[in-house]
């Protein structure tokens, strides 16, 4: 057999992989009592909301070709206590607009030194991670901020159509993330970029421009979990966001997304998201206790990364 | 000029220029304070000298030969669950099952990525996480004691005023770790391997074995700095996420260990280390806020990070040429 036979019919192997996969969820999905009861399905929904965020923006880094982000748990949580300072200080509105700014500032900083002077985004990250927490540790001391009652944020919660408001926004953002990947010329050349710098040099595209466009709606993206925490919860502290780099790349490899880049989108990364947490809730209604989640997340990774092999060596 | 400013910038010699600055700029805050430069802060270094070590060298292993090892943070955890709860009869006997489910968790990972060629990021993504559910699942998230109290003294016990059993341990495998790789075949190949995969590949070198065996390195050197931290503490518990991995990285990079693989010593990473460790007892000795080391650290990656770019050189030269 030649061997891009051999590589189309692996593809297909796959293709039924995953199909047969799904099948099973959704059978046991449906054969295990109070899986699709209400009050479990919505606590499902609503957690899986703060990191489905943070995956859909990292999703724009993966792509883009700078395989993952560890400041992202970091911008989460500073997101959110910028959310409720300025919640308390002027308003929810205004809290709100404060958040994506900084957001939007953190990661696209980091997008610019990534993508203009071609800096290491692993280093990059980590550098920035220590930063944000410093400085966090260094306004905050430490401690959380409240949420004044009646600061106006009460509005916001609570659920829309039938579903918690964290899963609305995420379908948003998954719709509007989306929607910059496949119908913008921004979109399309973050796939070219994270296919190859080069090529994407030669052609003339500004890598520079499109790295920190990249990293800046991861940063948007990232401070919507943000918000979406300081209003559930009602307070923001340093803690908040931690881990959630993890289980975004999680998600994002789970559905399906190259980790070299340059293939894979944002519904991959959502059906990843829906995917792990269905799992995770089906063993924990099976009488699983809460301590498998990790030791499951992590054999789903390792399984589905490897049936994406395709033999060639990526580094 | 440039010859000698480009020579302290140069990747080789940064680790020692990090290290002797720091503690320079540390003797300095501290004039005459009495603060800095005594016993205990050199001990307080040397002790988180040797918690991190172990980890920073095993991942430098990894990225001298281009790869990654997020499953570190994982290993380095749960060995010491291992450790904690198979060492109550015997303390070496634990060591060496926490060391051994290390290595085991390396060389799977290693043969993954090697026989299927695949990325390593993804595949320790995913030995972290079960790492970490391993943990878990093993004490039922409950913190573990272990008992034997002498041994927890002995290890942290002051030998020659600065030195302790775990910091030695700790020299002694940088000093097997810089003989291996310096003086051997097997340190070349390493380099060679990380420079060029494909050279490698075609000159004959055995990538896949040199591959794996920096996986099981990396498993077992986390593995074992994980268990001696439990037994020092005598208690482990199922941490998550625990917060080895961005320090041990950081130490890496800074010292001199590049990404995109090929360049790096143990002692290089030594220096890094010591730096990392230089700045936190250095910071607390001197009573600065607990953000002062990580705004610290953070600053000299982001330094690291602009100086290795490769458009900033480009972009610098032009800047000069102009003027």
């Amino acid at each position: 057999m030649s061997r891009k036979a051999l590589a189309s019919n692996q593809l297909t192997a796959v293709a039924w992989l995953r199909l047969l996969f799904v099948a099973t969820l959704a059978v046991a999905v449906v054969l295990t009592p109070g899986f699709l009861s209400a009050p479990s399905l919505l606590t499902l929904l609503t957690t899986v909301s703060f990191v489905g965020c943070v995956a859909v923006g990292m999703t724009f880094i993966t792509l883009s070709g700078n395989i993952m982000s560890f400041s992202l748990g970091a911008t989460v949580a500073a997101c959110a206590v910028t959310f409720v300072a300025v919640l308390n200080a002027a308003g929810p509105l205004a809290g709100i607009v404060a958040a994506l700014t900084v957001g939007g500032l953190l990661s696209g900083a980091q997008g610019a030194i990534i993508g203009g002077l071609r800096a290491n985004p692993i280093i990059v990250s980590i550098a920035a991670l220590a930063l944000i927490q410093g400085g966090l540790n260094f306004i905050t001391g430490n401690a959380t901020t409240n949420a004044n009652p009646g600061a106006g944020h009460e509005v916001l919660r609570g659920k829309l159509l039938g579903l918690p408001i964290e899963f609305v926004v995420l379908l948003i953002l998954v719709v509007l993330g989306q929607s910059i990947l496949t119908w913008t010329t921004f979109g399309r050349h973050i796939y070219f970029v994270g296919s190859g710098v080069r090529a994407a040099e030669a052609v003339g595209l500004r890598v520079g421009w499109i790295v920190t466009g990249a990293y800046f709606w991861a940063g948007l993206f990232s401070a919507v979990a943000g918000v979406l925490l300081g209003l559930r919860y009602n307070q923001a502290n340093m803690e908040y966001g931690f881990g959630y780099d993890y289980d975004a790349i999680a998600a994002i490899l789970v559905g399906g997304t190259a980790i070299q880049g340059g293939q894979g989108s944002v519904f991959r990364t959502f059906a990843g998201v829906i995917f792990i947490a269905t799992i995770q809730v089906l063993l924990l209604l099976h009488g699983f206790r809460q301590e498998w989640q990790y030791l499951i997340a992590g054999i789903i990774v390792l399984l589905v990364v490897m049936l994406q092999t395709t033999g060639r060596r990526h580094v | 000029m440039t010859a000698i400013a480009r020579g302290f910038v140069a990747p080789k010699n940064r680790p020692y220029l990090f290290l002797s600055g720091t503690v320079f700029f540390l003797t300095m805050l501290d004039w005459n304070g009495g603060r800095f430069l005594t016993s205990a802060t050199a001990f307080s270094v040397l002790q988180t000298f040797a918690t991190l070590g172990p980890a920073a060298l095993g991942l430098g292993m990894t990225m001298l030969v281009r790869e990654f090892d997020l499953s570190i943070a994982g290993v380095f955890g749960l060995a010491g669950c291992v450790a904690v709860l198979t060492g109550g009869e015997s303390a070496w006997l634990g060591l060496l099952f926490g060391i051994l489910t290390g290595a085991a968790f390396g060389s799977v990972q290693g043969m993954i990525i090697t026989s299927l060629g695949l990325p390593s990021i993804a595949v320790t993504l995913g030995g972290l996480l079960i790492g970490v559910g391993m943990a878990f699942v093993l004490t039922e998230s409950q913190s573990i004691v272990y008992g034997n109290m002498d041994l927890a003294l002995r290890l942290n016990e002051r030998i020659a005023t600065v030195f302790s059993l775990r910091s030695l341990v700790t020299a002694a495998t940088f000093v097997v770790a810089a003989i291996v790789l310096g003086f051997t075949r097997i340190g070349r190949d390493m380099v060679a391997l990380g420079s060029d995969r494909r050279s490698a590949e075609i000159v004959g070198l055995n990538v896949k074995a040199l591959l794996i065996g920096a996986f099981i390195c990396s498993g077992a050197l986390a593995a074992g700095s994980g268990a001696l931290l439990s037994y020092s503490l005598t208690s482990a518990a199922p941490s998550g996420l625990s917060d080895v991995l961005v320090p041990a990285a950081a130490a890496a990079i800074l010292g001199g260990v590049s990404l995109s693989g090929g360049t790096g010593t143990p002692a290089g990473i030594a220096a890094g280390v010591l730096t990392l460790a230089v700045m936190r007892a250095g910071l607390n000795a001197i009573g600065a806020p607990p953000y002062a080391h990580d705004l610290a650290m953070g600053a000299i990656l982001l330094a690291v990070a602009v100086l290795d770019a490769p458009r900033f050189g480009q972009n610098l030269g032009r800047l000069l040429n102009r003027q």
